[in-house]
């Protein structure tokens, strides 16, 4: 490959897209780590070969694609450009799909998607419940290019906004669009890009010194993976988004601190930052200007406060990675004390469609007015992981302003097993619980906060009824003792205490004056903790209590977990009159709590009994049950 | 972080009383001005703040928004309405304070802050994590911060995350590099770190830390403001004196020149220095001035091609930079590297070198004199050519490496119309190459130099600073008692070993306020220091008498023993006069304006005088000065007009020994 200039844009473009369009079908399998996990890339590679022994592959192609968010059902490989989306395909299915589909055009229906509930088959990817109400523009390129291929995302429109900011020749402009979009931080603290950028730049001047640019891909939610999707999707609309980034505010280096957990994605970036550099859209004099911009790769360790923005800049300095006070801005004093501008992957990926297609058509889209300054709403899209008690598990990237109860009835597809819904957790480990009552909020910065719970970087953790709220508590608030990095007093010795009060609750022990010792801690670690990990991390508690505070009061006072999780609080019985004495529950008991001899009602020991839930699940006959 | 911007004054309000705060400054030390006592675990004054304790909330109103901070670290930018008791801030604080008691309830720091705070109860936060130890680590990071400001080190750190951190060595294992400097068991609110103080027995450690920790304290708080030698060393000297017209240029002809900002320590530190760790001249100096350059690659001699490290280059190395000519650093790196490499020393091959040089483009010398080597001011690779011959004893290198004395007579024979001038550009005295300042217009550096009993170095009266920069010495009567104090004072650290750096590279904050110009020159607070390291270490105490006294006896033997070598009487201090004005029409020219001034402020008429005339005038006016001072000096030191020391100060002194009287007797 050699250096290109501003004219190969558009031929590779066309050159390209001819090629696509040479093709009868491409078989776009999907590679995203949910599929090669099922075997993606072999089915790729399977395809690739027997199109070739039946002299196919001349016409017919079989790409690796990023992740199509559809993860509870793959591997999936979906036939362009009709659009038939195969789900659940194995090794095996390769050779019918190829010799019914592509040579003899009948669709294999056997491996269509089936809606869950009403049992219709859809044959196209647009008619899935799960795609309809999506609208996509940081994953614009899912399941349509392979990501290792820079002509691939050319194709698509791709470095085509770069080629603009740098024949426009003005950076200001670009950060003036960019602050007119309305596009707030993707990376959960909602702060308008554009402003960093302003600042960043004006810092930069100022000082007269360097300026870093920085993609956060520290992404350490459990349960979320959004960034991880994004860069093994698209690894070049984050580079180009830097690189618009870094002509805005002036800056020559940037850095990607990126988990090292995350081998799929450092592989993706690293192969699309080699071919980036080989036609000369990184490195010195870019596309044949005097722009220059490089991008370095660094690896996190797998701190979840990393994903903190100062405590990212410290541990790529090489030091332990605490937060430190933010009184002075990181856009003034960042990495190396000099002028860094950081966005998360998200964030960097919108800006080359801002760029594109105007600031205007972004802001468009979302809630509030952000015409006369960013704070006004939250425009553009957002992409969620959804997951927990839900029936399309997976990726979705929605506009802002779309309810909750359309994302998990609409996009999910509903609690699966007949279950009630109880609350959604948004926002990450630091989010709330948001109960059945608020379903219809629209979801953007300002209503998620307003709620309890915050946008956070886009997880989405589904309940149905058999949750307990004081455990999920629990839950979260361990995960957070354990990834306080114990730098500031409140959040190491307060969220400790708090970790104690609801281990105590939830064995049975907790006592009068608990809720409220919760809700007093809870404001001085929000008030007084040095950042916004401790600032955020009562959120769980908080939420919980301010949604589902008859629970916490039923463990204290009853003694009763009404979810059936809190083993303390808990009891097995069998039911007498659906027994059938079929000693299935007694069998696989690991401590022989249950005795009764076939066909005979089986009796559980409370003794014995380590309410370990066995039985409860080996039982078809909904015998066991939980007091 | 930032740097401070003391100029500029910001007006707050404290609690309702009004103070008037320095921009950037932390809000805490306004607080503490209103008379304020914060509670705080991790705050000390001389460490960075790093806000983990959050004990020092406080509530601030910033154009109209309300806000919790933190006091110790949130910096005074606009103007602040701040309110140190509101409700919620005492609730916190309580909170916090209860925290720390459920924790660590036995310590008495901690007793004394919930106390503050009226957090009573110990049950509230008590747990598994509770730790009865009443020296218990209470993570105040004081330890942490105080190895790495203090001492530049980090030995100490933190190891596990959250309710699991403690303070540790690397891999829990204790580190070898730990330098044992106390700094973290001094800054240690409550005893956890404990040292070993008898490894070389001092009789009273505790006076030592107590001292040393004082310099450990500036050399983290003031240095970044004052002369950046833990950042760029000695060669931060480069561009002061350039500012203050002193800088060698071309063999001391000038004292400033355009090209200085090539070479000063500011594109040091940009493109060449990559160490700057306490390693190199004294394993745990807090000052840490060494400075080095890796992977410099050599462009001459038997290493060329090599890729090597330089230890410097110095303030002193990148003068005689400038004072041949060469205002290129990779030159200076390089003759620097090969001086160390060859056992020779900077000062006297630059000095020397730009003497050579100065020959050479008068046409006292030429090609058949250097063996065909083109050496005239800027000839940087000739000049490395003229340091390899000298190492492999040959050619012009050979005659070069004997020094300015001998190529002078040489060359005076040779050059006979011209032997005055030879003799007063060849900057030597004693024998010995004069080191890299022009001495020029300080009377006191003159005499500084020249009176040096081993010859015109700046280690026994660096006055020059003093005169010329901080103008502590201006009378006649200064210079003399500067000249009596400093060589004495400078010999004492000899004596003891001990470095000068420390001494006057950092300034107390109020020095020259608490003490009029004369004794501010001293640092009486850090002599005092210095004092306070001999008493701690063997018992005995000290005074200014019994310092100079104890170095008056060896100073005095030192100049005996000169005179026993034919090297130290009064006419051996005579200073070539380069070192005392201007010797060519061209240099009087340079600072007509100033040399008109004093001749004239003199009693001098100058009134139609030519340049040449008034040369000659000055030299008279500036030799006859510098034989009042020498008078001067000579009566304070207890020496004759002729410099030999009386027998009645030897007797004073209690080292009348026959030996030394018999030398002495016949020159009173």
């Amino acid at each position: 490959m050699k250096r290109i200039s501003k004219e190969d844009i558009v031929n590779i473009s066309k050159r390209q897209n001819d090629e696509f369009n040479k093709y009868k079908n491409m078989l776009m399998v999907c590679t995203g780590t949910g599929c090669v996990s099922t075997g993606g890339i072999s089915i790729r590679d399977k395809f690739n070969e027997v199109l070739k022994n039946k002299g196919l592959d001349s016409e017919n192609i079989a790409i690796g694609t990023g992740c199509n968010g559809f993860c509870a059902v793959g591997p999936i490989v979906v036939v362009q450009p009709e659009g038939v989306f195969y789900q659940r395909v194995s090794l095996d299915d390769v050779e019918e799909i190829v010799e019914s589909h592509v040579k003899n055009g009948k669709i294999v229906e056997r491996l269509l998607h089936k809606n869950p509930v009403s049992g219709a088959i859809n044959e196209k990817i647009d008619n899935i419940g799960f795609f309809t109400k999506q609208q996509l523009i940081a994953l614009r390129n899912k399941g349509l290019i392979d990501p290792e291929n820079i002509d691939h995302y050319i194709a698509r429109d791709g470095y085509k906004a770069l080629k603009k900011v740098l024949e426009e020749n003005n950076p200001e402009k670009v950060v003036n669009d960019i602050i007119a979009s309305g596009i707030r931080g993707r990376g959960g603290g909602g702060f308008p890009a554009g402003v960093k950028w302003e600042s960043g730049r004006k810092a930069a001047i100022k000082r007269n010194e360097e300026i870093f640019v920085v993609c956060n891909a520290d992404e350490g939610d459990p349960g979320a993976y959004m960034d991880r999707s994004i860069i093994e999707t698209d690894p070049h609309a984050v580079i180009e988004g830097m690189l618009i980034g870094a002509y805005a505010v002036g800056s020559r280096e940037g850095y990607i601190y990126i988990r090292k957990e995350y081998p799929l994605a450092l592989d993706r970036l690293n192969v699309a930052i080699k071919q980036a550099r080989e036609y000369g859209l990184l490195g010195e004099n870019i596309l044949g200007t005097d722009f220059s911009f490089d991008i370095h790769v660094h690896r996190g360790a797998g701190a979840f406060v990393c994903g903190e923005s100062s405590a990212l800049m410290q541990s790529m300095s090489g030091k332990a990675g605490e937060p430190r006070a933010k009184y002075v801005r990181s856009v003034e004093y960042g990495f190396r004390d000099k002028p860094t501008v950081l966005n998360n992957v998200e964030t960097w990926a919108n800006i080359p469609a801002i760029i594109d297609k105007g600031a205007e058509w972004f802001a468009s889209i979302g809630t509030g007015d952000v015409s006369k300054n960013p704070w006004g709403g939250s425009s553009g899209t957002k992409v969620f992981s959804l997951v927990g008690d839900i029936t399309n598990t997976g990726l979705v990237e929605v506009p802002m302003g779309i309810t909750l109860r359309e994302i998990i009835f609409e996009v999910g597809g509903g609690i699966p097993n007949g279950k009630k819904f109880k609350a959604i957790q948004t926002g990450g480990p630091s989010g709330g619980c948001i109960p059945e009552s608020l379903l219809d909020m629209k979801v953007d910065f300002d209503s998620l906060s307003e709620a309890g719970s915050m946008m956070g970087s886009g997880g989405m953790i589904v309940m149905d009824e058999n949750t307990c709220m004081v455990d999920i508590a629990r839950y979260f608030t361990n995960f957070l003792v354990e990834e306080s990095c114990g730098k500031c007093t409140p959040c190491r010795e307060g969220l400790y205490a708090m970790k104690q009060t609801l281990d105590r609750i939830c064995n049975g022990e907790g006592k009068e004056g608990d809720i409220e010792f919760l809700e007093e801690m809870s404001e001085t670690i929000i008030d007084t903790s040095l950042c916004q990990l401790g600032g955020s991390a009562p959120n769980p508690v908080l939420s919980t209590i301010r949604y589902f505070r008859h629970e916490y009061e039923q463990h204290i006072k009853e003694k009763k977990c009404v979810g059936g999780i809190c083993k303390s609080l808990i009891q097995y019985k069998i039911n007498e009159e659906k027994c059938i004495g079929c000693t299935a529950c007694a069998r696989p008991c690991p401590v022989n709590a249950i005795t009764g001899s076939v066909k005979k009602l089986h009796i559980i020991d409370q003794d014995i009994c380590i309410k370990c839930g066995i039985c409860r699940e080996a039982c078809k006959f909904d015998a066991v049950e939980v007091f | 972080m930032a740097l401070l911007n003391k100029s500029k004054r910001i007006d707050i309000s404290v609690n309702g009383v009004k103070i008037s705060a320095i921009e950037n400054s932390n809000l805490i030390d306004s607080i503490k001005e209103a008379g304020i006592d914060l509670p705080t675990l991790c705050y000390h004054k001389d460490l960075t703040p790093n806000g983990s304790c959050r004990l020092c909330m406080v509530e601030v109103e910033e154009r109209g928004k309300k806000k919790l901070v933190t006091a110790c670290n949130y910096p005074v930018r606009a103007e602040l309405n701040v309110n140190t008791e509101t409700e919620k801030v005492k609730r916190h604080r309580k909170n916090l304070a209860e925290m720390y008691l459920g924790r660590w309830p036995n310590v008495p720091v901690i007793q004394e802050i919930a106390e503050k705070c009226g957090a009573v109860d110990k049950e509230k936060y008590k747990s598994d994590l509770t730790d009865e130890n009443p020296k218990a680590c209470i993570l105040c990071t004081h330890c942490v911060r105080a190895c790495d400001e203090f001492i530049q080190e980090k030995i100490l750190g933190f190891a596990g995350r959250g309710y699991k951190r403690n303070v540790n060595m690397p891999f829990q294992k204790v580190d070898p590099h730990c330098v044992g400097c106390s700094s973290c068991a001094f800054v240690c609110p409550t005893g956890a770190i404990s040292i070993d103080d008898n490894l070389n027995h001092p009789v009273n450690p505790e006076m030592i830390r107590d001292h040393g920790m004082k310099v450990n304290a500036e050399m983290a708080t003031l240095d970044p403001y004052q002369c950046r030698m833990r950042e760029v060393g000695t060669a931060n000297i480069v561009e002061v004196m350039d500012a203050y017209d002193l800088l060698p240029v071309m063999n001391y002809k000038y004292g400033q020149h355009k090209d200085t900002p090539k070479m000063d320590s500011k594109v040091m530190k940009a493109k060449y220095f990559t160490q700057g760790h306490p390693d190199q001249c004294w394993h745990g100096c807090s000052m840490a001035c060494a400075k080095a350059v890796e992977h410099f690659e050599l462009k001459t001699g038997p290493y060329k091609g090599d890729k090597v490290i330089v230890d410097g280059p110095e303030y002193e190395t990148a003068a005689g930079g400038s004072n041949m000519g060469c205002f290129d650093l990779d030159f200076i790196v390089e003759y620097n590297f090969y001086c160390d490499t060859y056992g020779l020393d900077t000062i006297s091959y630059a000095t020397c070198m730009a003497f050579v040089m100065e020959c050479y483009e008068n046409g006292i010398i030429t090609k058949e004199d250097t063996g065909g080597l083109h050496l005239p001011f800027g000839a940087t690779n000739d000049a490395l050519e003229v340091l390899h011959q000298m190492a492999r004893g040959e050619g012009f290198g050979l005659e070069f490496g004997q020094g300015i004395k001998y190529l002078k007579e040489k060359w005076a024979k040779k050059c006979p119309e011209k032997a005055q001038f030879i003799r007063d550009i060849g900057m030597e005295a004693k024998g010995l190459e004069y080191s890299e300042y022009v001495s020029k217009e300080s009377l006191a550096q003159q005499a500084g130099y020249t009176l040096a009993i081993k010859g015109p170095q700046h280690d026994e009266a660096w006055l020059i600073f003093m005169d010329m920069v901080n103008n502590q010495i201006p009378t006649f009567e200064d210079k003399a008692e500067a000249l009596y104090y400093f060589p004495l004072f400078r010999t004492w650290f000899g004596l003891y070993g001990l470095c000068k750096i420390v001494w006057n590279d950092v300034a107390p904050k109020d020095n020259s306020m608490k003490y009029p110009p004369q004794q501010a020159a001293k640092i009486p607070d850090h002599v005092y220091n210095y004092w306070k390291f001999v008493e701690g270490m063997t018992g005995r105490e000290l005074n200014e008498q019994k310092m100079l006294d104890e170095s008056a006896r060896v100073h005095n033997l030192q100049k005996i023993m000169s005179i026993m070598l034919g090297k130290g009487e009064r006419k051996d201090d005579i200073p070539p006069y380069r070192a005392m004005g201007p010797v060519t029409v061209e240099e009087y020219e340079s600072r007509v304006l100033r040399y008109d001034k004093q001749l004239k402020d003199n009693g001098i008429d100058i009134e139609g005088k030519t340049s040449e005339e008034k040369v000659q005038l000055m030299k008279d006016f500036r030799y006859e000065q510098y034989r009042k001072v020498t008078d001067a000096a000579f009566t304070r030191r207890g020496w004759t007009l002729e410099g030999v020391p009386k027998i009645e100060r030897l007797k004073e002194l209690g080292i009348d020994l026959p030996e030394l009287v018999e030398i002495v007797k016949d020159k009173q």
